[in-house]
């Protein structure tokens, strides 16, 4: 296992120490970003009466000849209790597709807190950074680094990146599942070309490869199989990769037109495909609207079944986890960005000053449904 | 199948690329952007990069009720569920 790992860091780790000497370094014909402070707040609400609230902040600064960014986020997602009563068919399948621990009393609304911190040192070429994610049951850990190279008179970029993450699961005490204590590592790879077509058209196409190893399922969740309910199973090993072609179009009108299509597809017999446009339209200086349309859809994973005969599932594996199934999703979203610099462009503070409000209504063929509300208040200085 | 599968998807990544291969070594025979040209590629309704932290935000939601993941170039790990 070590042998492996140590294989495994080795490239990440030449990626990281390269891309940090070249932020060392740095570029000193190339200008860094003047400091900026920004604060989020974000709410989830979905049918299932499910709701994460989250409070983000972000400050970046100029670090010698190299950029310091910094990321954190504070969240509280609240899962309601089970409303059926004890013992009914409604209550059991409350139950057994729960993303929490059934403790004491499966009545009461579960609370649970996330806490994320990330940072970045970067330069125009080269970048490392470094991410941290808490929960009570799980701990996320990343390391990436990022370099990108301008060609062909600065028309072409280059970009290649590399992270690897290692995350920890201790799942808390449940009254019908007995998970053990897990992990999961993911290391991840990604090349991107970004192209000046002309004056006003912007091309980007991508591939990303990933690769996670194990723990992959809810430790909480149980799946019907054989006539009664037992622990779900999945795989340790998947490979995901996926492909994007985008492309941004500015109009005369001051409007641009976003367009974007991406393929994906993993070992566990999935694959999907996503259409995305969105539509960003200036009202006066400084204060824009935008319209985003999303299509999703998905095949499902080979060992997903809605019913399973026996407790040896497909292959040894069974999983009550909707997102493996088909699935087909839209997504509807408008946002307005206010400049106040552009508004107010000689008073001390709302020259500094940039708010934007994003709404978004998820749905998908499963009956799900939810909403997302965005308020954000961006500062900056020099 | 599954060999099946890795093969039509490697068909498909593959015109993906060649078609944005196309578009990037064609776009060598179309009208260069000078650097005094480039004023709209910059405008922020227009980058890529403006939208990385919200596109990064969406992938963590779709993750936990869709299948997939990527699109963004990477982004951090963690699961609370939202």
């Amino acid at each position: 296992m070590r042998v492996q790992l140590t294989r495994v860091l080795w490239p990440v780790a030449l990626a990281v120490t390269a891309c940090a000497a070249l932020v060392a370094r740095g570029v000193a014909d190339e200008l860094v970003d003047p400091a900026t402070l920004g604060t989020l707040f974000r709410s989830f609400s979905d049918s299932g009466h499910v709701l994460v609230q989250s409070l983000m902040g972000d400050y970046g600064t100029a670090l010698g000849q190299a950029a310091l960014s910094l990321h954190v986020n504070n969240e509280h997602v609240r899962i309601p209790g089970i409303s059926a009563l004890p013992g009914s068919q409604q209550a059991i399948d409350a139950i057994t597709t729960a993303s929490r621990p059934i403790t004491n009393n499966a009545f009461q609304d579960y609370v649970k807190v996330r806490n994320e911190v990330q940072g970045e040192v970067s330069n125009p070429r080269a970048a490392v950074n470094y991410y941290l994610s808490s929960e009570i049951d799980y701990l996320a850990q990343q390391l990436g680094a990022k370099y990108n190279r301008d060609l062909r008179d600065r028309r072409l970029n280059l970009a290649v990146g590399t992270s690897y993450g290692w995350d920890e699961i201790k799942p808390l005490p449940d009254a019908d599942t007995r998970t053990a204590a897990g992990s999961k590592t993911t290391l991840h790879g990604d090349a991107v070309a970004t192209q000046i077509l002309s004056p006003t058209t912007l091309l980007r196409w991508g591939l990303e490869y990933n690769i996670v190893e194990g723990l992959q399922y809810n430790p909480y969740r149980n799946v019907y199989a054989g006539g009664t309910h037992v622990p779900e199973r999945t795989p340790d090993h998947r490979e995901r990769r996926d492909t994007f072609l985008k492309l941004n179009q500015y109009f005369s009108n001051r409007s641009s037109l976003k367009l974007s299509y991406r393929l994906y597809n993993d070992d566990w017999g999935i694959t999907s495909h996503e259409l995305e446009s969105s539509l960003n339209q200036y009202i006066t200086h400084g204060f824009a609207v935008s319209y985003e349309y999303r299509y999703y859809t998905q095949t499902a994973a080979s060992f997903y079944r809605d019913e399973y005969p026996t407790t040896n599932g497909i292959d040894g594996y069974l999983t009550g986890d909707y997102r493996l199934n088909d699935l087909a999703s839209h997504l509807f979203g408008a946002s307005t960005r206010l400049d106040m610099a552009a508004l107010a462009p000689t008073h001390t503070l709302w020259r500094r000053t940039g708010m934007w409000l994003n709404w978004e209504r998820y749905f998908n063929s499963n009956n799900y449904s939810a909403n997302i509300l965005e308020a954000g208040v961006d500062l900056h200085f020099q | 199948m599954r060999v099946r599968m890795a093969w039509r998807w490697a068909r498909v990544a593959l015109a993906v690329g060649a078609l944005g291969a196309t578009l990037t070594l064609g776009s060598g025979c179309a009208a260069p952007a000078r650097v005094y040209q480039r004023e709209h590629l910059v405008d922020p309704i227009m980058s890529f990069e403006a939208q990385a932290r919200l596109d990064a935000r969406k992938m963590k939601s779709f993750e936990a009720r869709e299948g997939s993941t990527g699109g963004t170039g990477g982004a951090g790990g963690g699961c609370a569920c939202n």
